[in-house]
């Protein structure tokens, strides 16, 4: 199979204007994957799909990812001239950025046709609130439909073209999205005997509290 | 003649019980011989969850045998059914349905809580959907610690079933639980709230143990 | 004393009678004094493996069934009428088979038309 920079190199010329983005896993399993821009995502599927030197029919795993917003702190050394008129001074001075989250879709692509694979897609939302639309590849790759359904449920990416996207996992009437990094988990701590960490601090509330001994 | 201690003959023991039937003379009462015959022939309701299922059905082949104890008629309808093992994680999503078929069986009925899971959650015991213990919302008579438990291990917690109905009595302190009226039958089935099932748990089966510890004033 | 030639009958008759009435009535007074019986709303509930039941638990009846029944019915008589007739048909006087064969022509005729107007075929 051609390598990841070569299908990114063939995609970005026959989808002009389709931005395509490779994006290296440090891991040891070196899992680089390529981040795909929703609007032109679909069609991208489609070709990787239908393309005869790729033929990736099989869509394994679609999983979500939450990434919460971030500070990155980025020290930079600047020189500063010296008021009092000496020579320039090197000053490390910090800035703060805030890097939005966002959820995003990870898809892993095998081929069956010529049995190589994985290709690894993500998707990105806008945001983690109120841009959370991303298009359903579900006609593309049958088995996405299931797995997609579980994104929803879990991380509340909503798939635009999904033939029946409802809660998988949890029931109809539930809010909470429990895969996210803010999902606070209802007060039944009553009973923890090994309770430590943090399921050790929602216990606490719930220990029934000992009279200290006189002494 | 009067007697000193106007008591009533005492029960004749275990030992003279087993002498007389060495002669061919069997003693009994209407309650050994009603708890005799409920243990058994006690018909599980074919209940499996998760991989205790799986150790529930290997406990049911040939090797480990639950037939020999008469509980090898699993029940598809809990209207045939006495015992229930629920054995797996039970997710918040299925509890409902766990209570309605608790409710749906006739009594006598008894439940066993297999596996590590029935019995408080389990290894996912801190998990979105899973229910911290089926003891939350009915009553369990045995629970089989294990994850999962040996078809050994489900085997002794059936004789600790049998064990317990052969003590059952009909009437007095220790009358079982089906001869009472004021106990429940029916457990009120839990509805799906916005964040957890309401009620999360059953106050009237389920008080949690208190751990005495120093708590944070 | 002579005793009537049907007197074990009576007394047959009162054991068949006492016996199952007995066993009812010991299982009566068993749940009188033991078992009370407790009913409740959601046990007697329609069972629909542990969900909520929806819709009617009455189903439609297929008629298809009345009519198996009734055809085998109508054949298993001719069969009856047929078995003594073929025991003695080698005795029986040219009338009597005349008569059988207008019998088993009329039963033909309605299996002929069953058979064309489909009822034979199970949907």
């Amino acid at each position: 199979m051609e390598t990841l920079e070569q299908i990114r190199d063939r995609l970005q010329a026959r989808f002009s204007g389709a931005p395509v983005t490779l994006v290296t896993n440090p891991g040891p399993a070196a899992e680089h994957s390529l981040l795909l821009d929703a609007a032109s995502a679909r069609e991208i599927a489609l070709f990787l799909r239908d393309d005869p030197a790729l033929r990736l029919d099989y869509c394994s795993n679609v999983t979500g990812v939450d990434w919460p917003e971030k500070e990155i702190v980025e020290t930079t050394k600047v020189s500063q001239p010296d008021p009092a008129g000496g020579s320039a001074r090197i000053v490390e001075q910090k800035t703060k950025r805030l890097q939005p989250g966002c959820l995003e879709v990870v898809y892993h692509l095998y081929s069956m046709a010529r049995k190589h694979g994985p290709v690894i897609l993500r998707l990105r939302t806008g945001n983690r609130t109120n841009q959370v639309t991303l298009p359903s590849l579900t006609p593309v790759w049958r088995s996405c439909e299931f797995q997609e359904r579980e994104v929803f449920d879990l991380y509340g990416v909503v798939f635009d073209g999904h033939p029946d996207l409802r809660r998988i996992l949890m029931w109809d009437g539930f809010q909470d999205h429990p895969m996210r990094k803010d999902y606070v988990a209802p007060d039944d701590f009553e009973w923890e005997p090994t309770a430590h960490g943090e399921v050790l601090e929602r216990a606490k509330a719930h220990l029934p509290k000992v009279e200290e001994p006189e002494s | 003649m009067s007697d000193e201690s106007a008591s009533p003959p005492a029960a004749p023991t275990d030992a003279e019980r087993d002498e007389l039937r060495r002669h061919g003379i069997l003693l009994t009462s209407l309650e050994e011989l009603h708890n005799w015959g409920r243990s058994n022939s006690i018909w599980p309701l074919q209940f499996g969850l998760a991989c205790c299922a799986i150790e529930m059905i290997a406990t049911a082949t040939a090797r480990f045998d639950i037939a020999r104890f008469g509980a090898e008629i699993f029940r598809p309808s809990p209207r045939q059914a006495d015992l229930m093992i629920v054995s797996g994680t039970v997710t918040k999503k299925m509890a409902p349905q766990v209570v309605r078929l608790w409710n749906q069986m006739p009594e006598p009925k008894y439940c066993i809580a297999m596996g590590a899971c029935a019995i408080s959650g389990g290894p996912f015991k801190q998990g979105y959907n899973v229910l911290k213990g089926i003891d939350r919302f009915i009553p369990v008579d045995i629970y089989i610690p294990g994850c999962p438990p040996r078809p050994e291990a489900l085997l002794n917690g059936l004789i600790e079933l049998q064990k317990k109905i052969r003590a059952e009595r009909l009437t007095g302190p220790d009358a079982a639980r089906h001869t009472r009226p004021e106990e429940p039958s029916e457990f009120p089935v839990p509805e799906f709230g916005a964040h957890d099932l309401v009620p999360p748990n059953n106050p009237e089966v389920w008080q949690a143990p208190t751990l005495p510890r120093p708590g944070k004033a | 004393m002579t005793s009537h030639p049907y007197a074990f009958l009576a007394l047959f008759l009162g054991v068949a009678l006492a016996f199952p009435l007995a066993m009812l009535a010991v299982a009566q007074l068993w749940v009188r004094f033991f078992q009370r019986a407790k009913p409740g709303p959601l046990k007697n509930a329609t069972y629909e493996c542990g969900l909520a039941p929806t819709g009617d638990s009455w189903i439609q009846f297929k008629a298809h069934y009345y009519l198996y029944a009734i055809f085998f019915l109508i054949f298993d008589v001719e069969v009856l009428f047929l078995l003594p007739f073929a025991v003695a048909f080698t005795a029986l006087p040219t009338g009597a088979l005349v008569a059988m064969l207008a019998f088993i022509l009329l039963l033909a005729e309605g299996l002929v038309w069953a058979w064309h107007r489909g009822y034979l075929e199970w949907q």
